[in-house]
C-alpha cells in the first residue's frame, strides 16, 4: 500500500449543506429540525455567525433536572411522569439556554490534522467551518475524518 | 487612642460591609482585609499566624474529605429513601421523617452538605406524591440549622467555639443536643401545622412511594462499608476525647487519611474538592479578628456590654443569645461568631462570669438565628438557589413569613432552656 503524500485540507472533506437553527428558536423547533434533518447535531447560527452547537445530548441534559444530574443515586426513584411533565415545562425554552457555547471553529484552508486534534482534544463530534469574516461556510464531523482516513488507506467506500 | 485603633476598626467595618454587600466574593474580601491588617502594621505576620485556628481548619478539611468520598456510595440517599418508604406514603409522616433525617444528618455533617444531599431527595419524593416541593425545601433549611446545633461538628460556629474554648464533643452533645432536639421538634410541629393542607396525596401516588426499594440507591457496597467504618472511627474518636485527648483536627484528618488509604483513591481529586474558598474565608476572618483584639477594640466592646447588663449573668446570657440571633439573621453567622469568641473570653476575664452558659448562648443564637432569613446561613442560600433554578423560587418575604415566627419561638425555647438549666 502506498501512502499518499499530500496535505489533506478541511475544504475538501467538509460538508457545505449545514443544518442551522437560530439561538432564539424553541426546544420544540430544535427537536423538529433534528427529526426532519435526520441529524443529532445542529449549528446554532444567526446571520451566518456561529453562536453554538446543539446536539441531542444537549436536549437530554436540559430535560434532566439539575438536582438529578448531580445525584445518580436517585435515578431509580424519580416519578415516571416527570419525563412528560419536564418536556411540557421546557418545550418553549429557547435554544440559547441549553446549547453548547464556546464552540471551536476551524477555517476551510486549515488541515485535517488540526480538525482531528480539535475533535480529539475536546471530545466533540463536529466543528463548524467559518471563513475569514467568521461566517459559517460548512462543518466537518467525525464521519468526514473517517472518510479521509479510508481514502488514505485506499479502502473502498 | 492610637491611630491603629481607629484604622483597625475602619478596616474591620469596611470588610464586614463588603461581605454583606456580596459585591465581591467574601473570601477575597476577608483575605484582602487580613493582609491589610498586617501590611498597615496593626499586627505582625507572626501574630496573624498565631491567630489562625488550625484546629478548626483541620477539622473542617478532614470532614470535607471524608464526606466527599463517603457520599459517592449512596448511603445518605439510602437513609432518606428508606425514611420516605417508612412513612407508608402518607405525606405528613414522610414530611416529619424527612425533617428528622435532615436534623440528624446536619448534626454530623456540614449543613450545606446536608441540604445538597437532601434537596434532590425531597424533589423526587414530592414529584412522586404530586405535591408542591416548597414546604419540603423550607423545612430542609430550617431543620438543617436546628439539627446542626446539636454537636461540635454540626455547624461551623460550633466548631469555632469548641476549638477556641476547648469544649469537647461530648460536652457539646450533653449541653446542646437536648435543646437542639426540642427546637427541631417544635419547628417540625409548626411546619406541619402550617402546611398540613398541602400535604395530601392520592392512594395511588402513596403506593408508589411505599413501594420504593431503598437498596437501589446504594451504588457501591464496598465503599459503603469503608465509609461506615471510617465514620464510626471518627465518632469514636470524638466520644473518647476525654481519654485520648486527641483534638478535632487530628481526629478528622486521621479519618481522611484512613479513608484515602482504604479506598486507594487518587488524593488529588478529593483534595481539590475541599471547599478551599471556605477555608481561606476562615483564615482571613481569624486574622481580622486578631487585629481588632490586638488594638483593644474587643476589650472595649466587652466593657460596654458589661455596663449594659451591669455584670448580671442572666442579662448577659440573654443579650448574647438574642443579639447573636438577630445578627446571625442579618449577616453570615461565621464572621459574627469569630468576632464574638474573644469578646466572650474577655467577659470572663473582666467580670469573672462563668463562661459555659455564655458559649451555649452564643452557639444557640448564631445557629438558630441563622434560620430567620434566606441569607442567614449558607444552607439557606444554597437551597434558595436550587429552588429558583428548578422553577420553585422562594421569595425573600415569603420565606420571612414562615421563618421569623418559627425562629422567634425557637429562641424563646432556647431562653427558657438556658435559664432553667444554667441560670437559676
Amino acid at each position: 500500500m502506498m501512502i499518499k503524500n499530500t496535505v489533506y485540507r478541511v475544504k475538501d472533506w467538509m460538508q457545505t449543506d449545514v443544518i442551522t437553527i437560530s439561538p432564539s428558536a424553541t426546544f420544540t423547533q430544535a427537536v423538529a429540525t433534528m427529526v426532519t434533518g435526520h441529524t443529532n447535531g445542529l449549528v446554532v447560527a444567526e446571520k451566518g455567525i456561529v453562536h453554538g452547537i446543539l446536539s441531542s445530548m444537549d436536549l437530554i441534559r436540559h430535560l434532566v433536572p439539575d438536582y438529578l444530574e448531580e445525584d445518580k443515586h436517585l435515578a431509580a426513584f424519580e416519578s415516571g411522569d416527570q419525563f412528560v411533565t419536564r418536556i411540557s415545562e421546557i418545550k418553549n425554552d429557547s435554544v440559547k439556554k441549553f446549547m453548547t457555547r464556546d464552540v471551536h471553529t476551524i477555517k476551510s484552508s486549515h488541515t485535517l490534522m488540526e480538525a482531528a486534534i480539535l475533535l480529539s482534544e475536546f471530545n466533540i463530534r463536529q466543528i463548524p467551518v467559518v471563513d475569514d469574516a467568521h461566517k459559517l461556510v460548512g462543518y466537518i464531523n467525525r464521519t468526514d475524518i473517517k472518510k479521509a482516513i479510508a481514502d488514505i488507506l485506499e479502502l473502498d467506500a | 487612642m492610637e491611630p491603629t485603633f481607629y484604622i483597625s476598626i475602619l478596616l474591620f467595618i469596611a470588610t464586614y460591609a463588603l461581605i454583606i454587600s456580596e459585591k465581591i466574593h467574601r473570601t477575597v474580601v476577608a483575605l484582602a482585609g487580613a493582609i491589610l491588617m498586617i501590611s498597615l502594621g496593626i499586627i505582625t505576620q507572626e501574630q496573624a499566624i498565631e491567630g489562625v485556628d488550625f484546629n478548626t481548619l483541620g477539622l473542617l478539611i478532614g470532614m470535607m474529605i471524608v464526606v466527599g468520598i463517603a457520599k459517592d456510595c449512596g448511603m445518605f440517599q439510602y437513609v432518606a429513601i428508606w425514611a420516605s418508604k417508612m412513612g407508608k406514603g402518607k405525606p405528613i409522616f414522610i414530611y416529619i421523617l424527612l425533617g428528622l433525617i435532615v436534623a440528624i444528618f446536619s448534626a454530623f455533617l456540614d449543613n450545606v452538605t446536608t441540604v445538597l444531599l437532601m434537596v434532590p431527595v425531597t424533589f423526587v419524593v414530592a414529584n412522586n406524591l404530586k405535591i408542591d416541593p416548597k414546604p419540603f425545601l423550607i423545612g430542609t433549611i430550617l431543620l438543617s440549622n436546628t439539627g446542626g446545633t446539636a454537636t461540635l461538628i454540626g455547624d461551623p460556629p460550633n466548631i469555632l467555639i469548641g476549638s477556641a474554648a476547648n469544649i469537647s464533643f461530648n460536652e457539646f452533645l450533653i449541653n446542646l443536643a437536648p435543646i437542639s432536639l426540642l427546637v427541631s421538634l417544635v419547628t417540625l410541629g409548626l411546619l406541619v401545622l402550617i402546611y398540613r393542607k398541602k400535604l395530601v396525596a392520592t392512594p395511588e401516588d402513596q403506593r408508589t412511594v411505599s413501594n420504593f426499594n431503598p437498596r437501589e440507591a446504594i451504588s457501591d457496597v464496598p465503599l459503603l462499608k469503608k465509609s461506615l467504618f471510617v465514620l464510626s472511627i471518627i465518632l469514636l474518636g470524638f466520644f473518647t476525647h476525654s481519654v485520648t485527648h486527641l483534638e478535632g483536627a487530628t481526629i478528622a484528618l486521621g479519618g481522611a487519611a484512613l479513608m484515602l488509604l482504604l479506598t486507594m483513591h487518587d488524593p488529588e481529586h478529593h483534595l481539590k474538592n475541599v471547599e478551599w474558598t471556605t477555608i481561606f474565608f476562615f483564615i482571613g476572618l481569624f486574622i481580622l479578628v486578631v487585629g481588632l483584639e490586638h488594638v483593644g477594640v474587643i476589650k472595649l466592646l466587652a466593657i460596654k456590654l458589661l455596663e449594659l447588663t451591669q455584670g448580671n449573668m442572666t442579662a448577659t446570657t440573654m443579650v448574647i443569645l438574642w443579639g447573636s440571633g438577630i445578627f446571625s439573621a442579618l449577616i453570615d453567622n461565621i464572621p459574627f461568631v469569630a468576632t464574638m469568641i474573644p469578646l466572650v473570653k474577655e467577659l470572663g476575664t473582666l467580670a469573672g462570669l462563668p463562661l459555659g452558659p455564655l458559649w451555649w448562648a452564643l452557639a444557640l443564637g448564631a445557629d438558630i438565628g441563622g434560620n430567620a432569613t434566606l441569607v442567614g446561613a449558607s444552607a439557606n442560600v444554597v437551597v434558595s438557589g436550587i429552588a429558583t433554578r428548578e422553577g420553585h423560587k422562594i421569595s425573600f418575604t415569603e420565606y420571612l413569613k414562615i421563618a421569623i415566627p418559627i425562629t422567634f419561638v425557637g429562641l424563646i425555647f432556647c431562653s427558657l432552656y438556658l435559664f432553667v438549666r444554667y441560670l437559676i
